[in-house]
């Protein structure tokens, strides 16, 4: 077996493990929970992978295309009794415009200019949703009501339902994301990413590619937000614009995995989600602090060892990345 | 008219705090390529070093500012050693990623050594202010400029007439020919950093007077900061002192006429605007 | 070899002897469950013991702590047999889908019977949407109107709502003005804008309208707001006899100075959190002296049972460590009235009883009774006044420690 075929076969095997594992939970429990966001957040970083790492534009502001999402289905569902399942549609639509709307004016910013752009309209849309309570609730948040079990109205009790549909989700982005990487799209990316200049010199229009990678991205995080939505029933602006909460952790999820390569949010969600809750179990009834303070250190600790990402230190990056 | 002219008093005032805090940010990154996303709690520590001295020893914090520039520089010179220097190779994404990380440790690690309490001190002029006809000028906010206004001018003539500021220009510059022609960069990509950190420490001491410290404190000038040092342009000291007063008058006067809740609102569109229009922000170099 | 076979011989079982053993290891679940239940009660603690509100989180805490040990000390829970209680800890952080994640947690591994928790609404709504599901009680003092508003079964939230709060803080600020031979017209009201914050407010407004008083000024302001000047210019051109800040402390502290500063002498009357707590008075020395604000609860209605605080922690009772006190007090009172730790019955107890003496001696009305909301229908919230660096109740008569004192 070459290398190709063994990894199709170890993914393959995953996936069958990842099916068969909430069966043997408890369907309402803790560790489904823990699943079911590591799968969520892990597809949220994979959308912003898109950007982060293909486009190499460092957007810290993801956010607000996230927020879009949650806020558009659930406002849908609650005033209009729409289904989510369309709200995502939705939802996925406005954030895809907005970030296309979002690249004009930053289009000749790189690096840490652009983040700071990014972290700015981030900001915008927080304060936005804040301020106009009559639409959003305001800081008050909004609940998805309480219902019947239903798959069109993605509305459940247990938890089992929600880590199927984070698992597909993460599936389809990442399925998005090789696409994409593979694709004449990605070796224009790529060629803008390398060398701008060289790039338009050989035909490719660097503006477009730089908008069609961002709305694919805005759009992805933005029908993930609905999910969110349905599975915690309540958020408010602060929880899905927030910079820490959303913006921040999903590029440090994406980061500390490898950015650039489909695993690399994958591994990052399956390392720092669980991170954190064992930190709170361990540590939290201690010392106030305590727990946030070990979870710092080890984050500190793992980008020292290897600044490139575990993807790097496990070997897999030269594996993973091309093809 | 009355109204514009007090605010754009008071726009004043802040904005000369907001620019001694964020001078050490663009420091950072004009002379490092470094953003670091930490810098914040280096306030916080400062405004904690102010606070102590206060409480211990009974000193102003405007007399314990200077100390606060050496105790938190001399910590910034520790980490700039010990964790910084690791990712000045690394991409972007790394250097964010710790600096990030650094934040989690510095809040909740203060928040262990100091507890939960909000801490204020008591000074005889914090709550008085000074009379311009029918103007009001606030005495904290007035000693707060004039110890920012003091301090960037130490750091510009540092800058532009010491050895060492001269130095760090030249690596900020170009950093491969300052090492031709013998400039440790290394040495002095520490003290960017320690003189930095040390200088948004003195700008924590100095809002003390009028603010409350609490480990999470930082959390409040981040956004701010940065806006400050972005719109001035990355890299430009006195980019940071003009971007922070513009900060400060578009704050102060878009209150005039707009509800306070939306006061930052108006300061990112502006923002994303300038950026947009001219990316190298307000006084930075085309590069 | 022999030695096995002779042991073996020795060891062969009677059929007795089999039944005996059989019929122990029957039993033994039973009988460990009964001394397990002896042994401890599990309740789930998830507060913000991180972030921006981590001091208020630690005070909770500390209420908690006092009272758990306390029973503990006095013979823990009799109708379990002594049992004790075990507070299970938890870090809500200021996330409120960690806040949930950590009480599945609590609920999944740990097992408790109930949680209390979170201070800050937006987590304790977060955290009710687990504990619905789960059916499992969840007692509280945060009071956005959001949290008996959804018709939960398992919710009990032991002070009034944030809009009777803020009603509250208005209707009795005009009487307590009036019996001072003022009357009020002109008032103004500012409050940061997070939940908190934006619900007292309406509180305010709806007291406005039934008073018949102008709201000359209503601005919200951002949480971290670090330079509150414009706000305070906007207040002196309004002109106003009275301004109701509802703010944390960061922001009480700066409007007072910067009041202070301009020479602005009217009355502020602050909307509780920033303004009743000790740093409140530590920061701001003899300017907090004569200070009035809401409370939904105060330390001098039952001194002797608040002063063990002091005493332990060197601090002054806060209200967010009284109310969480309260709600540890009830929900034991509801356990020892079941005589079980199933969460049902517990439920049905809580909904349908009185709860009177221990902590609850405390709360206006000296008793805690729920509604079908999970409302406690018994508090008012009160009026305290700053004298000597104490808190004291001023308002409403019949349980006032003092008469206010109305600075004009």
């Amino acid at each position: 077996m070459n290398g190709r075929s063994w990894r199709v076969v170890v993914a393959a095997g995953i996936l069958v493990v990842a099916l068969c594992l909430p069966l043997g939970l408890d369907p309402q429990g803790y560790a489904i929970r823990i699943f079911t966001l590591i799968f969520l957040f892990a597809a949220m970083a994979q959308s912003w992978n898109i950007v982060g790492g293909l486009a190499n534009q460092m957007s810290l502001g993801h956010a607000a295309f996230f927020g879009i999402g949650a806020y558009t289905s659930t406002l849908l569902l609650i005033r209009m009794g729409i289904s989510p399942w369309l709200g995502m549609a939705a939802g996925a639509l406005l954030g895809g415009m907005v970030a296309a709307l979002l690249s004009l004016p930053t289009m000749r910013l790189s690096g840490h200019y652009f983040a700071l752009a990014t972290l700015a309209f981030g900001e915008v849309m927080r304060v936005l949703a804040n301020t106009w309570a009559s639409v959003t609730g305001g800081p008050g948040g909004i609940s998805v009501p309480f219902g019947q079990d239903s798959w069109w109205m993605l509305s459940f009790k247990s938890t089992r339902p929600h880590y199927y549909l984070t698992l597909g989700a993460l599936i389809s982005v990442t399925a998005v994301f090789v696409a994409i990487q593979r694709s004449a799209f990605g070796y224009r990316l790529r060629a803008v990413r390398e060398n701008i200049a060289a790039a338009e010199v050989v035909g490719v229009d660097s503006a477009r590619t730089k908008i069609l990678a961002a709305t694919i991205s805005g759009a992805l995080i933005a029908a993930l937000g609905t999910l969110y939505a349905q599975l915690t029933f309540f958020f408010d602006p602060d929880t899905v614009f927030g910079i820490a909460p959303i913006s921040i952790r999903v590029a440090l999820i994406a980061i500390l995995g490898g950015v650039g390569v489909a695993i690399g949010p994958i591994i990052g969600a399956l390392v720092i989600i669980p991170l954190e809750e064992a930190a709170n179990f361990a540590f939290s009834a201690q010392a106030a602090g305590l727990s946030a303070l070990v979870y710092g250190l080890l984050l500190v600790t793992i980008i020292f060892v290897e600044p490139r990402g575990l993807v790097a230190l496990a070997g897999l990056r030269k594996r993973w990345r091309s093809s | 008219m009355l109204a514009f002219l007090q605010a754009a008093l008071d726009g004043l005032m802040i904005g000369g705090v907001y620019a001694v805090i964020s001078i050490g940010l663009t420091l950072v990154f004009g002379v490092m390529g470094i953003i670091n996303f930490a810098q914040a709690e280096f306030l916080m520590l400062g405004m904690f070093v102010a606070y102590f001295a206060w409480a211990w020893l009974g000193l102003d914090p405007l007399i314990a500012a200077p100390a606060a520039f050496v105790i938190v520089g001399a910590l910034g010179l520790a980490v700039q050693t010990l964790l910084l220097r690791r990712v000045m190779r690394a991409p972007p994404v790394a250097q964010v990623f710790l600096t990030v990380s650094l934040l989690i440790v510095l809040q909740n690690a203060a928040l262990l050594a100091f507890g939960s309490s909000f801490r204020s001190v008591i000074t005889p002029y914090q709550s008085s202010a000074l009379r311009l006809g029918p103007l009001y000028l606030s005495l904290p906010y007035l000693a707060a400029f004039a110890a920012s206004v003091a301090s960037g001018l130490a750091l510009w003539l540092f800058l532009q007439r010491s050895w060492f500021g001269r130095a760090m220009r030249a690596t900020a510059q170009d950093p491969f020919a300052a090492q031709l022609v013998g400039i440790n960069t290394q040495a002095m990509h520490r003290l960017a950093f320690a003189i930095g950190v040390g200088l948004t420490a003195f700008g924590g001491a100095v809002i003390l007077p009028y603010l409350t410290v609490y480990p999470t404190v930082g959390e409040q000038f981040v956004v701010l900061m940065f806006t400050v040092v972005v719109l001035g342009g990355l890299g430009s000291v006195l980019g940071a002192i003009a971007g922070g007063f513009s900060v400060g008058l578009i704050q102060s006067i878009s209150g005039l006429f707009l509800p306070v809740q939306l006061q930052n609102l108006v300061l990112f569109v502006v923002f994303i605007a300038v950026l947009s229009l001219r990316p190298e922000g307000l006084l930075g170099a085309r590069r | 070899m022999a030695i096995l076979r002779s042991a073996a011989k020795t060891l062969k079982p009677t059929r007795r002897h089999a039944l005996g053993v059989l019929g122990g290891t029957m039993a033994a679940p039973y009988v460990l469950r009964s001394a397990q239940a002896a042994e401890t009660v599990s309740i789930g603690v998830v507060l913000p013991l991180s972030g921006a509100n981590a001091q208020f989180g630690v005070n909770s805490r500390n209420g908690i702590e006092l009272v758990a040990d306390q029973i503990n000390k006095a013979g823990g829970i009799k109708a379990l047999g002594g049992a004790k209680i075990e507070l299970v800890v938890a870090d809500a952080t200021s996330t409120p889908t960690t806040a949930a994640t950590v009480a599945q947690r609590l609920v999944t591994q740990n097992r408790v019977t109930a949680i209390l928790g979170a201070f800050v609404s937006s987590l304790t709504i977060a955290i009710s949407e687990v504990t619905e599901r789960r059916d499992i009680p969840l007692l509280t003092m945060s009071f956005a109107d959001q949290i008996t508003g959804r018709g939960f079964k398992n919710i009990f939230q032991v002070v009034a709502k944030a809009s009777v709060i803020g009603a509250a803080q208005f209707e009795d600020t005009v009487a307590i003005a009036q019996a001072a031979g003022t009357k009020l017209e002109r008032v103004a009201i500012m409050y940061e804008d997070t939940a908190y914050g934006t619900s007292q407010a309406v509180g305010l407004r709806n007291g406005a309208k039934k008073t018949g008083v102008q709201i000359v000024m209503d601005e919200a302001y951002p949480l971290g707001i670090t330079d509150v000047t414009p706000l305070i210019n906007k207040l002196r051109a309004a002109n106003a006899q009275a301004v109701f800040p509802v703010s944390y402390l960061n922001d009480s502290l700066q409007i007072i100075r910067v009041m202070r500063q301009q020479g602005i002498g009217i009355p502020a009357i602050g909307g509780a959190a920033g303004y009743v707590i000790p740093d409140f008075e530590k920061g701001l020395g003899e300017y907090a002296e004569g200070i009035l604000s809401i409370s939904p609860s105060n330390y001098d209605l039952a001194p002797d049972l608040t002063k063990a605080f002091r005493e332990r922690y060197n601090y002054f009772m806060v209200h967010e460590a009284f109310e969480h006190a309260v709600c540890l007090e009830v929900l034991v009172q509801a356990i020892e009235k079941t005589g079980k730790t199933d969460p049902a019955a517990l439920r049905d107890v809580l909904h349908g009883t009185r709860f009177e003496g221990g902590w609850t001696r405390g709360m206006t009305g000296g008793a805690v009774q729920f509604d079908e909301t999970g409302l406690n229908t018994l508090s008012v919230p009160l009026m305290v006044q700053w004298r000597n660096k104490e808190l004291v109740t001023v308002w409403p008569e019949n349980i006032a420690k003092a008469k206010p004192i109305w600075k004009a």
